[in-house]
This record gives structure tokens, C-alpha cells and sequence, in this order.
């Protein structure tokens, strides 16, 4: 069944798209992520051309990431002071990132830019999931002890202070603004929700407990996704409304599945499973961006 | 997440003053305000009447997530959180009985790790609920026991209205 994309300029199997929505939203409930850095790589690999699929690719996590920040608010797990601050950097990130996105777009070099991002960003992560479970899988019979996070770093001598009750901290604000600001400009450059990047740096950089760190991550991804998509369509005009409805419609669907079957799997398998899967993607992309084009010089319209 | 079905984890048997008669007493800890309730009543009947208090805490099961490193910590953080909430607990149960009370902690939906414990332990030989004070509904863990199972239970239950003042849990214990 084809349905012509108008913005996009070009037909797709709608069930092609469903599905797609479903397996990414499906992913997406099964670990609580919004699925965009899979679903973006997805299009452009099935010939969506990049910047649609970048300025589509955001949207997506918004419908994931709403119905888990609801659940996570009635629990009480968000920080709201630590997510006003990771957002007061993630909309001035954003902002920034839609800007150069449409820099590079009047360059005529998104196509590149979009998979080198995509390559080192999916190349690091799939590399790191798998060499985490395949730990986690050999240690199984072991009984091996979780990394403590540092206790002390140099940030803690920044100023501005402020008091995070829920997380517990008293940090200055400049490293959560820090973080926001980065995980904006990759949101509005890979059409991403960032909640993959931002869980671990929480943990880690600002050493935030586990409990509240979905929630709040959640927090900031739906307020800077939606940025991201309103920006999008207003300054480069590429975000196509057919494509994202029916991505939107899988995707809603894939993660209730998702939710319910997250309880009764091993998380390792799974893992390592998703972990081959970016680093394919990664892969792919770059195979893309080192072959030899099938033809060599094109004549178009420029934009 | 993987060693919640060990009977052995997280419990820590008291070696102080020996129990008149060996009945436990189980106390569900959650985070209602009837609980304490529950807590004070088993208490009370130790003092007087000798035996011991469990407390069950039933964690929320670990979600899986993205990265490894970060479901373990998570995991880790939530034992050690019901750690703690037991460990404050039973310094209370100790002041009124004497005795330290045996700490239970499982994973999973409540009703169901409390179904699970009842029927491995056998222990615990009355189960103290506290029902809810105001109108909603004396909680979900009465209302699913004491409900068209409650003839298939393995043990007696006592229901503590949440409303009872300590005068009043001194009086009926």
C-alpha cells in the first residue's frame, strides 16, 4: 500500500512505515528509551532523504516519552528542579542545533554531516552495550560488583550553587545545563530524544540517583523533542505529517507490546541483541558514506 | 535481579532474648500511613504475649533498562533504600518487643511475593494487615486476600483498623 509523503517527496509502503514505528516503538518500551536513534537511521536507510528524516526522527519520542513521564510523575520520580535546568539547556541547545542544521542544510552537506553523527554516536553505543552484556552474560555465575560512581570531581568547585532535594545534591548548575545544552544540539541534529545519552551522564557526571534519573530524563526529553519538532517544521520546514502519523500510530502500539513483554525477558540477551542492531545500523551508514556511489554525478535542483 | 528467588536473601535472624513461644507475627512494610498501625499491633502482642515480628518489604521490580551498568545500580539503590526503611523499623519493633525482628525483603508485585513467602515459610504463623482509615477501601493487599480466597489461606489473618489511637492497640493486645 503506498502513500505519497509530501514533504518527503516520494511514495512508501505504509505498512513498511507501520512497522517500523511498531518495532522501534516495541524497543522503546522495553527499555523505557525513545527509540528515535534507531528510527532515524531506519528512514534515511530506506531512502527518506536525511533531513525529513531528522526533523520526523525527534517526534517519534515524544509519543513514547509522554505516557512513561506520566507514569513516572505519579510515582513521584521527577526531579522538576533538575529537569528546569537540563531543559533550560537542552532549549537553548536545540535552538542552536535547528540553526545549524539548516546551516548545513543551505550547504548542501546535512546527508553527510547526519551520518557521520550517526556513525560515531550509534558506533560508541552499540560497541559499549555489547561489551557491557557480554560482560554481564559471562559474569552471570560470578557474583561481580556494580561500579561505584566518584564520590568527588572538579565540577564540585563550580559556582551557583543549588539545592536538588529530590536527587539529593547540592551541585552547581552548570554541569546539568552543560548536559542539557549537549543532548539539545544532538536532538535537533539526529532527530533524537537523547534519553540513552542523558540516563548515563546523570548517573555518572552529575551523579544523581538511579531512582529519579528516568523520570527527569524523561522530563527533558519530551519538553526538548517537541522543541526540536516545532522548530524544525517552522525553520526548515521538513517535518512531514504523513510520515510522522504513521510512525506515531506503529510506534504507540509497538510500545504497550513492549511494556508488558519488558518483565518476563533477560535483559542481557535482549541487550546484546539491540547492541548488534545499532552497531548493523552504524555499520550500514558508514558502508554508505565509503562506497562508491552508483552514479557519480548527479544533476538536481538546488535548495 | 537475579537472586530474588533465593529464600535465604536478606534476612537476618536475631540471636537476643530466645521468644516465650515461637509464633511470627508478619507486618507487610509498604508506604501507607496505616502500616504503622499494623507495625505497633504486632508488637504489642509480642510484648505481651510473646513471639516474634517479620517485616516483609517488597520492592518494585527492576524495569529493564538500556544500559546494564545502569539496571544493576538501580537494583542496588533499591535494596539498599529497603534496607534501610527495614533496618529503621526494626530498631522500633525492638524498643516495644525486645527483640530484633526478622527482616524479609522481596521482589515483585506485593500480592504475589507475599503469596510466595506464606507459602516457602513456614515460620510465619499470622499475617497483621491494617486496614486503610479513610474510605477508599481497606487496601489492596486486604481486599485481594480476604476476598473469595480467603477460606485457601495458609494462616490466620488479623485486620487493624488504621483509625485505632495507641491507647486503643494497648487495650485489644
Amino acid at each position: 500500500m503506498q502513500v505519497y509523503l509530501p514533504i518527503a517527496e516520494m511514495s512508501v509502503d505504509a505498512l513498511l512505515l507501520l512497522g517500523i514505528g511498531f518495532g522501534v516503538g516495541w524497543l522503546s518500551g522495553l527499555f523505557g528509551v525513545g527509540g528515535g536513534f534507531l528510527l532515524t537511521p531506519l528512514l534515511i536507510l530506506i531512502g527518506i532523504p536525511s533531513p525529513v528524516a531528522v526533523a520526523s526522527g525527534a517526534n517519534q519520542t515524544i509519543g513514547a516519552s509522554v505516557s512513561g513521564l506520566i507514569a513516572q510523575w505519579r510515582r513521584g520520580n521527577v526531579d522538576v528542579r533538575m529537569g528546569l535546568v537540563l531543559l533550560a539547556g537542552g532549549f537553548t541547545g536545540s535552538a542552536l542545533g535547528v540553526q545549524l542544521f539548516a546551516a548545513l542544510r543551505k550547504m548542501g552537506q546535512v546527508d553527510l554531516a547526519v551520518a557521520i553523527f550517526y556513525v560515531v554516536v550509534l558506533g560508541t553505543v552499540g560497541g559499549l552495550m555489547v561489551m557491557e552484556s557480554v560482560r554481564a552474560i559471562v559474569q552471570r555465575r560470578r557474583t561481580g560488583g556494580t561500579p561505584k560512581r566518584h564520590e568527588h570531581f572538579w565540577m564540585h568547585g563550580l559556582p551557583w550553587k543549588m539545592r536538588f532535594r529530590k536527587s539529593r545534591l547540592y551541585i552547581s548548575v552548570i554541569p546539568p545545563a552543560l548536559v542539557g545544552f549537549a543532548i539539545g544540539i544532538l536532538s535537533a541534529v539526529m532527530g533524537v530524544g537523547g534519553g540513552f545519552m542523558l540516563v548515563p551522564a546523570m548517573i555518572y557526571l552529575l551523579g544523581m540517583p538511579t531512582s529519579v534519573v528516568v523520570g527527569t530524563s524523561l522530563f527533558q526529553v519530551v519538553f526538548v523533542a517537541t522543541n526540536v519538532t516545532l522548530l524544525q517544521a517552522v525553520q526548515t520546514g521538513s517535518v512531514d505529517v504523513v510520515l510522522t502519523m504513521l510512525l506515531l500510530v506503529g510506534g504507540v502500539a509497538g510500545a504497550q507490546f513492549g511494556a508488558a513483554f519488558g518483565s518476563k525477558l533477560r535483559g542481557e540477551e535482549m541487550r546484546a541483541l539491540l547492541g548488534l542492531l545499532v552497531l548493523g545500523v552504524a555499520l550500514s551508514l558508514l558502508w554508505g558514506l565509503v562506497r562508491r556511489p552508483d552514479k557519480l554525478f548527479t544533476i538536481g535542483p538546488l535548495l | 535481579m537475579s537472586d530474588s528467588g533465593n529464600p535465604a536473601t536478606g534476612e537476618s535472624a536475631a540471636t537476643a532474648t530466645p521468644a516465650k513461644r515461637d509464633r511470627v507475627f508478619l507486618v507487610v512494610v509498604d508506604d501507607s500511613p496505616e502500616r504503622a498501625v499494623a507495625l505497633r499491633y504486632a508488637s504489642l502482642r509480642v510484648r505481651n504475649g510473646g513471639g516474634r515480628v517479620a517485616l516483609l518489604r517488597v520492592m518494585e521490580p527492576a524495569e529493564p533498562m538500556f544500559w546494564a551498568g545502569v539496571g544493576a545500580m538501580m537494583a542496588e539503590e533499591r535494596r539498599e533504600e529497603a534496607e534501610k526503611v527495614l533496618s529503621g523499623l526494626a530498631a522500633e519493633v525492638q524498643e516495644i518487643t525486645g527483640g530484633m525482628p526478622i527482616l524479609l525483603i522481596r521482589e515483585g508485585d506485593p500480592r504475589e511475593a507475599l503469596e510466595a513467602l506464606l507459602a516457602e515459610d513456614p515460620r510465619i504463623s499470622i499475617l497483621v494487615l491494617a486496614a486503610a482509615a479513610d474510605g477508599g477501601g481497606p487496601g489492596p493487599l486486604i481486599s485481594s486476600l480476604v476476598g473469595r480466597n480467603a477460606g485457601r489461606l495458609p494462616l490466620p489473618v488479623t485486620i487493624v483498623p488504621g483509625g485505632l489511637s495507641d491507647a486503643e492497640l494497648e487495650r485489644v493486645t
